[in-house]
This record gives structure tokens, C-alpha cells and sequence, in this order.
């Protein structure tokens, strides 16, 4: 009762948030503050950055509280915030700035520049690690200037393999003279064929698994045949995010953001392709988070040598958008009846003429 | 409420999307108004009801809702609905309007998957909510040949698939949502109404706007607009109906009926617009 057929639906929601608020309530520990979910769940924090397509820790924090821990939630809690705040400028930020945390070039031994590891349990056995959390008494003061050390060694903004391979004469030359404005595609609706750059950014804002998923469907699945890259970056790191004053004209920084961005080189071996040099695919997003920037670069060349003959394009811009694709499948929970009515009449109609 | 130059005149944020997409939104209806049917691409915005729970009817209603306005919310034709309650709440809290659950009193009707029994007038506006846009999907799935069949009128494949359906089963066995031509040109989905409430559409007094925001859609159909659903010259379009079926509170068999399964068998009937059905049964307590 309540749902919608009897009268009072109003009365029915109240409750139903009441409830949710009493589980709340009832729950015997403290909330977790920002700075704990920001301290000990990045990946999930960066996540909901990345998804919503909003840089702000606390925010995303907050929304995760407010979702029960679900991203996808969290990340639509910020989006709708998002769609309040007017658009007072555009900003810019220039990828050779990032402050790399992390870089690593597979593509090589040795690359230009270092290969700096950074902060990643990519190697790092996975056993399940069951002792009671600690607390900062309990661990080994963390040495800053050891860490910073390691960084600090290296290059903090090497020198992209990219450039090596082009003074080489390696790559297809795609870079362009112009500059046109990027797509925004919170703006307009994007729709295939698209710009490149509404391509990026529908894909760095995509749900993860989602396009984990396309990448990994298109390798083993039946769409299509997805041709695997080699990476030559993956970097973690600070970037500087400008706007123009709006008095002086100037350009000035605004902030400092975490991104993932990743370079994946293409072997072209298709027929009509240049068989005397490689391409590539870019990937980039807010947060730390290789694998959407990893799955990103390799559609993205796959996409460019795709070149509208199947609907990849369309799979990407259209179906791994996480507020989309849940908010759509969650919907079928709304009341059908009407519809529902609407079927049965067809079936009990077909009866009457058979 | 709806002229114009009301609806190009700038307006504040609220508390629900910023000023700038208000003007997007109202340049997409203009749009919409102005080529009857055709699919108006806009940056749809994530509003705080998930995509796919009514998003495109509230940016639409959203767009236009003033303080001065009444506005009425169904769901499946309840008021009562959970999700329209969800949606008045919201549109209430965000402009200043008032609510009302009566058509007369209206300026703005807002509604998923119904048009209200009682007849809306000239200066009413009706926003629908859209699941899904494109009443061409069933019949072809690339977006880029889609786009190039409403471009060049070529709804061939949909005359197919509705001749099949006839050829195979003996009737057109499709159920809400049916396809319809607008104005002569476009073929829109009417979002999943039943067929019940397809001929309302034909040459309505009032503005219908439909807006799909998962899918970053808006259409619409001007006042006193032909509304054709798709069929053959001897094959006439058939609504919903159930020999026998009758309202239980109301006693109406000219309304959209919805079952009642009942538990030892059998089923009755209710109206699905609530708010027509109490109106008839005071109606007819007065007499």
C-alpha cells in the first residue's frame, strides 16, 4: 500500500526516508568525516571525482556519506550540484604541466625521463590483511621527506616518450593547427558522428566498469575486434588548472588537480594504414584511476581507426555514462501499470481474434 | 504564462540548474515549438531525480515554472503516485508554485505515461516525461542512420514493421508509446501513453512538450497540431479495450482503465486518473 495506487504517496516517501535516516541512526559508530574517506578510500573518492566530472575531495566525500558509500550515487550528487553553479569561466590546464606522482613507460626499459613507481600496490601480493584498524599513534610516523625523496629524484615533468617517437618520424601526425574549443558535452548533447574531444570527455566521465567493460567486450566479446596497445605513459599527478582574470586578462591558476593520463601507443597493421609508424590513443581523468585511463586511451585510437564503420562510437558516447545507464535500469522499479494494462489488453485481444 | 517573450526573458538560478541552462533549455523548446515533432538535441542536465525517473519533464517544467504558476503532477494518472509527489515537491520548493491536482486550475501538468481524461485548454501546457525519444529504435539501432531517416521523411521500415505485425498476428499488436506523424512530417513516440490517450494529441487546444533528458531530447506539439498514428486506411488504430470493464468507484467505461487482480480470481477496474474519477463520483453524488 502506499506506492502509488492509494492516496498519500507523500506520507509514504516521508517514511521511507525516515527509515533510511533511522538506519542511520541507529549505527553504534560515528560518521566518518571527509578527511577519513579522503585519507583512507582515495580510489573511491578519486572515483566519484572522475564520474561526476567534478574536482573537489570534500565534496565527493560528503556525497559518498550521503550514498551510503555508492558511487555511482555519490557521483550524481555532485553532478546535480553541479547543474546550480552558473558557468563563470573556462578553464585551461596544459598536460605537459603535470607533476608526475607516478610515471611509468612499459614501453620501454628505459625511457626518457624516469620510471617512477609512485604510490601503487600494483605489485604487491594480495593477502587479505585482517588486524584492527590503526590509529596514527599506532603507526610509524610516515616520513614525508622520504617520499618526496623518491619523487624528487626523478624528473617530476620527463619528457613524454611520444616526443621521442616523433622526432623518430614514428608516428602518424594527427595534431592539428588549429585550436578549436572542445566539445563540452555538459552543454550539448553529443551525439555520433562527434569531435573527438566530446568522445574524451564522455569517456573521462564514464562509470569505470562500464568502460572497462566496452574495452574488454570489444577484445573478447562479439561486438568487434579490438586491437591491444602498448602504453607509453601512465602518469599520476598534480596539474595546475588556469582561468583568465576577468579583470586583468592575465591567466591565472586557480587550482591544483590529480590526474591519470595515459599515452597508448597503436601498432596500425589494418590494410589502409600506415604501416611505417604507430598512432595514439589518449586517456585522462580526474583522480587516480589507470584502468578508466587506460581503457580510454586504447578506445580512443580504436575509435579513430574504427572510423564510423561499426557503432563504437555510439557504445561509448551513448552507453557508459553511469548516471544514465543506472538511472535508467533503476527506473523500471516506478509503477507500470499503465503500460502493464496496456500489454495484457494487446495479449487478451489476440485471443479474441485467434 | 506562455508567450514568447516570456519564454525568451532571463531569469535567476534556482535551486535546481543555473540560469544558463534555463536559456538553453527554453531556446531548445522554442526550437521544439517551432518544427513540430523534430527531436531537439539539449545539454541535458543531471537534475536531483535520476535519468530515466522523469529528468527531461523536469528541466522542461523547470524552464518554465514561475512563482505565479499552478502546477499539477501525475504519475500512471495518480497525483498520489511516489514519483509525481517526488517531482511536485521538488518543482514547489525550486519556483513558488502552487500545486493543485485539479486540470481546470492548472497552467502546467506535468506527467508520466498519461494524458489527464479531462480536457486541457488553449494557454495550458503539458510536459511529458520521456523514457526513451526515438520511435524509431525498434526498427533500426544506429544513431547516424536514424538521424538521416526523420531527415528525409524515410519512415519505410516502421510502415514494414507495423505491416508485418498486421500480416503475422492479425491486428497491430503494438501497445503504448504508439507511433504517430506529427504536423504530416516527423514520426514521434507519444512516450509510453496507452493508445487510449493518442487521439487527445490530434489537434489539441494546448502546448505538449516532451522532454526525454537521458537521452537530451526535446519535442513538442504546438496547439491545434495533427496528430496521425501510424496505420493503414483499412486497418483502424485500435485503443485499449476490455469488453465488461468498468470503474469500480466511478462506474466510467470511458476512461483508461487499470486492473485489480483480485486474490480469488478475476480482476477489477479503476480509472488512472484519480483525480477525474473523485471529481465524477462528487459529480455524481451531487445529483
Amino acid at each position: 500500500m502506499g506506492y502509488a495506487a492509494a492516496r498519500g504517496g507523500l506520507a509514504a516517501i516521508r517514511a521511507a526516508e525516515s527509515l533510511v535516516q533511522q538506519l542511520r541512526e541507529q549505527a553504534t559508530t560515528t560518521t566518518p568525516a571527509d578527511i577519513q574517506l579522503i585519507e583512507h578510500f582515495g580510489a573511491l573518492v578519486d572515483r566519484v571525482m572522475g564520474e561526476g566530472g567534478v574536482w573537489g575531495p570534500e565534496m565527493a566525500a560528503a556525497a559518498l556519506r550521503q550514498g551510503g558509500g555508492d558511487p555511482i550515487e555519490a557521483a550524481h550528487l555532485i553532478r546535480s550540484k553541479r547543474s546550480t553553479l552558473a558557468v563563470i569561466a573556462v578553464a585551461r590546464a596544459d598536460a605537459d604541466e603535470i607533476q608526475v606522482l607516478r610515471r611509468i613507460v612499459p614501453a620501454y626499459r628505459t625511457p626518457p625521463g624516469a620510471q617512477i613507481l609512485g604510490a601503487t600496490s600494483d605489485y604487491a601480493g594480495r593477502i587479505l590483511d585482517m588486524s584492527p584498524p590503526s590509529t596514527p599513534a599506532d603507526r610509524h610516523v610516515t616520513n614525508p621527506a622520504q617520499q618526496t625523496a623518491v619523487v624528487e629524484n626523478g624528473d617530476r615533468t620527463p619528457q613524454r616518450l611520444l616526443s621521442v617517437l616523433r622526432d623518430l618520424d614514428l608516428v602518424v601526425d594527427r595534431r592539428r593547427d588549429d585550436d578549436p574549443e572542445p566539445f563540452d558535452i555538459t552543454q550539448v548533447a553529443a551525439r555520433p558522428p562527434a569531435p573527438r574531444s566530446a568522445r574524451l570527455s564522455a569517456m573521462a566521465r564514464a562509470e569505470t566498469g562500464a568502460l572497462v567493460n566496452v574495452w574488454y567486450r570489444n577484445i573478447l566479446g562479439p561486438d568487434g575486434y579490438l586491437h591491444e596497445i602498448t602504453l607509453g605513459e601512465v602518469r599520476h599527478g598534480h596539474i595546475p588548472v588556469r582561468i583568465d582574470h576577468p579583470h586583468t586578462g592575465r591567466p591565472i591558476t586557480v587550482c591544483r588537480v590529480r590526474v591519470t593520463e595515459v599515452e597508448a601507443i597503436e601498432d596500425l597493421d589494418g590494410i589502409d594504414e600506415d604501416r611505417t609508424r604507430v598512432d595514439v590513443g589518449y586517456g585522462f581523468c580526474l583522480g587516480h584511476n589507470e584502468k578508466k585511463a587506460i581503457a580510454m586511451a586504447n578506445l580512443d585510437i580504436a575509435c579513430h581507426r574504427d572510423n564510423g564503420r561499426t557503432q563504437l562510437e555510439q557504445s561509448l558516447l551513448l552507453t557508459t555514462d553511469g548516471l544514465e545507464s543506472t538511472g535508467f535500469l533503476e527506473h523500471l522499479k516506478l509503477p507500470h501499470y499503465v503500460t502493464f494494462r496496456s500489454i495484457i489488453e494487446r495479449k487478451m485481444a489476440a485471443r479474441r481474434r485467434a | 504564462m506562455s508567450t514568447v517573450r516570456d519564454l525568451v526573458a532571463t531569469r535567476r538560478d534556482n535551486a535546481v540548474m543555473d540560469a544558463g541552462a534555463v536559456r538553453a533549455i527554453r531556446r531548445a523548446i522554442l526550437t521544439a515549438i517551432a518544427v513540430p515533432g523534430y527531436q531537439v538535441p539539449f545539454g541535458s542536465r543531471e537534475m536531483p531525480v535520476a535519468r530515466g525517473w522523469g529528468s527531461g519533464g523536469l528541466q522542461v517544467t523547470m524552464a518554465l515554472v514561475g512563482s505565479a504558476d499552478v502546477v499539477k503532477v501525475i504519475d500512471q494518472g495518480d497525483d498520489e503516485g511516489v514519483n509525481a509527489v517526488n517531482l511536485r515537491r521538488l518543482i514547489l520548493r525550486a519556483s513558488g508554485a502552487t500545486e493543485t491536482d485539479d486540470v481546470s486550475e492548472s497552467t502546467i501538468v506535468q506527467t508520466r505515461h498519461r494524458i489527464p481524461e479531462a480536457g486541457m485548454v488553449d494557454g495550458q501546457i503539458l510536459v511529458l516525461q520521456v523514457p526513451e525519444p526515438e520511435p524509431l529504435r525498434g526498427v533500426e539501432r544506429d544513431t547516424r542512420e536514424l538521424e538521416r531517416m526523420h531527415a528525409e521523411a524515410d519512415y519505410a521500415k516502421m510502415w514494414v514493421s507495423l505491416y508485418e505485425d498486421r500480416v503475422r498476428n492479425g491486428m497491430i499488436t503494438r501497445t503504448t508509446g504508439y507511433p504517430c506523424v506529427v504536423a504530416g512530417r516527423y514520426v514521434i513516440s507519444t512516450t509510453p501513453i496507452p493508445r487510449w490517450d493518442v487521439p487527445a494529441l490530434h489537434r489539441a487546444p494546448y502546448l505538449a512538450l516532451f522532454g526525454a533528458g537521458r537521452a537530451k531530447r526535446i519535442y513538442a506539439i504546438p496547439p491545434d497540431t495533427t496528430v496521425e498514428p501510424m496505420t493503414f486506411e483499412d486497418v483502424p488504430f485500435e485503443v485499449e479495450f476490455t469488453p465488461g470493464a468498468r470503474c469500480r468507484h466511478c462506474g466510467s467505461d470511458d476512461s483508461y482503465l487499470v486492473s485489480t487482480p483480485r486474490e480469488e480470481g478475476g480482476e477489477t477496474w479503476a480509472c488512472s486518473d484519480t483525480s477525474w474519477c473523485r471529481a465524477r463520483r462528487h459529480q455524481r453524488g451531487a445529483q
